[in-house]
């Protein structure tokens, strides 16, 4: 269990950190911006525990974009650096690949069980993130 | 205008969001004296207008071509923008600080190929992966990052280079179970294309929708569906490609 924990923070810190590089963001926001996606991740690895898995990805992202929100503030950048690092690991591209996959060798009602799937998770994500950034946004330009 | 035309230009460009866009140039319009500025972008343009003394109005189309994300340039507009919005930067300055932004330098290729490698080793070890996947998973991404950069410098198109991408992220942990035959290829091949997917323009189409950006929306998400059916391509011609190999038992 203290593994799983430890593997799904790890992991999440990783895959943002990636992420961040790839996707050029500032480079005083890597580590803050990578902390915050673990964050989340393991919050939603947490709450899959005892809630569904779409509503720990409501809460998840909701968590994630509230951080976000305030760490652009706290450090005068864009809050889409730290929004989309939020968010990014919760992304369902285990879901896309297997619907890709199956599609690509004719299991067509596999495969729309993975999009559905792929579905709800992008909609509970932009969902919580959306909630999220609201309770937590000022008037300010950030 | 030109400064305004620019700072819109550079956030779509770099993957800035539609909102941040109008905002920008409508806050940087009024700190410039302008009346009546309005904004309206798309993902692939800017329109912006604004009324003059005399009581007749100006307006402006840009067309914008997406590149590369690059957030980095977006953070620098914004902060360009906060400081004609705070009254220090006039027109011509801040034009200059913006031509400044295009000329600056971005992240170099050679981070970028162990970052696409930490990030797919980083999604491996997420989808319960062990030490096998996240090598394969780590040398699958660094590799199609390093063939991707290679194909942007040649020129070709993305949608080419995309689908080149997804079959190279599919061979790539396919071939690694030549070393190691218990790979678990969902974990491995799923991680590769992480950096690819359009999970994350998926769920922006979705929020630029719920904002009520509809046409925003609505462009991101065929854009992300074009992405997607494109990965989708390779990933499976890389899967028959191996499957045939494997049958006329040439592996």
């Amino acid at each position: 269990m203290v593994m799983d924990a430890l593997r799904a923070l790890l992991s999440a810190f990783f895959g943002t950190l990636g992420f961040a590089i790839l996707l050029q963001a500032p480079r005083r926001s890597w580590i803050p911006a990578s902390g915050i996606g673990a964050v989340s991740f393991f919050l939603y690895w947490l709450l899959c525990l005892i809630i569904p898995e779409s509503l720990a990805l409501f809460c998840g992202a909701a968590v994630g974009a509230a951080l976000a929100q305030v760490c652009a503030r706290k450090m005068r950048m864009i809050s889409t650096v730290f929004h989309t690092m939020a968010i990014v690991a919760f992304v369902p591209g285990l879901a896309l690949y297997r619907l890709m996959a199956q599609a690509a060798v004719g299991e067509y009602s596999s495969a729309a069980h993975f999009g559905v799937s792929a579905m709800i998770s992008i909609a509970m994500i932009a969902l919580g993130s959306s909630v999220g950034s609201h309770l937590s946004r000022r008037r300010k330009h950030t | 205008m030109e400064a305004m035309r620019l700072a819109g230009r550079l956030i779509v460009e770099n993957g800035g969001e539609i909102y941040r866009v109008e905002e920008t140039i409508t806050r940087m319009g009024r700190a410039f004296g302008l009346e009546e500025v309005e904004s309206f972008s798309v993902p692939s343009g800017v329109f912006i207008s604004f009324s003059t003394p005399d009581g007749g109005s100006e307006c402006s189309v840009t067309r914008v071509h997406k590149g590369a994300t690059d957030l980095n340039r977006v953070d620098q507009v914004n902060a360009v923008s906060r400081r004609v919005e705070a009254g220090e930067l006039t027109s011509e300055q801040a034009l200059k600080a913006l031509q400044d932004i295009v000329n600056g330098r971005r992240l170099p290729w050679y981070l970028l190929i162990p970052a696409a490698g930490l990030c797919a080793a980083g999604f491996a070890a997420m989808f319960n992966g062990g030490i096998p996947e996240i090598t394969a998973a780590f040398a699958a991404g660094a590799l199609v990052q390093g063939f991707a950069t290679l194909l942007e410098r040649r020129g070709l198109h993305s949608f080419v280079s995309l689908l080149l991408c997804g079959f190279l992220s599919t061979v790539i942990p396919l071939l690694l179970t030549l070393i190691w035959p218990d790979l678990a290829l969902d974990a491995a091949v799923g991680a590769a294309l992480m950096p690819m997917l359009p999970g994350l323009a998926m769920t922006n189409a979705v929020q630029d929708t719920i904002r009520g950006d509809l046409m925003s929306g609505l462009g991101h998400g065929i854009q992300a569906l074009l992405t997607a059916a494109f990965i989708a391509g390779g990933a499976a011609a890389g899967t028959a490609l191996w499957a045939l190999l494997r049958r006329g038992a040439l592996l």
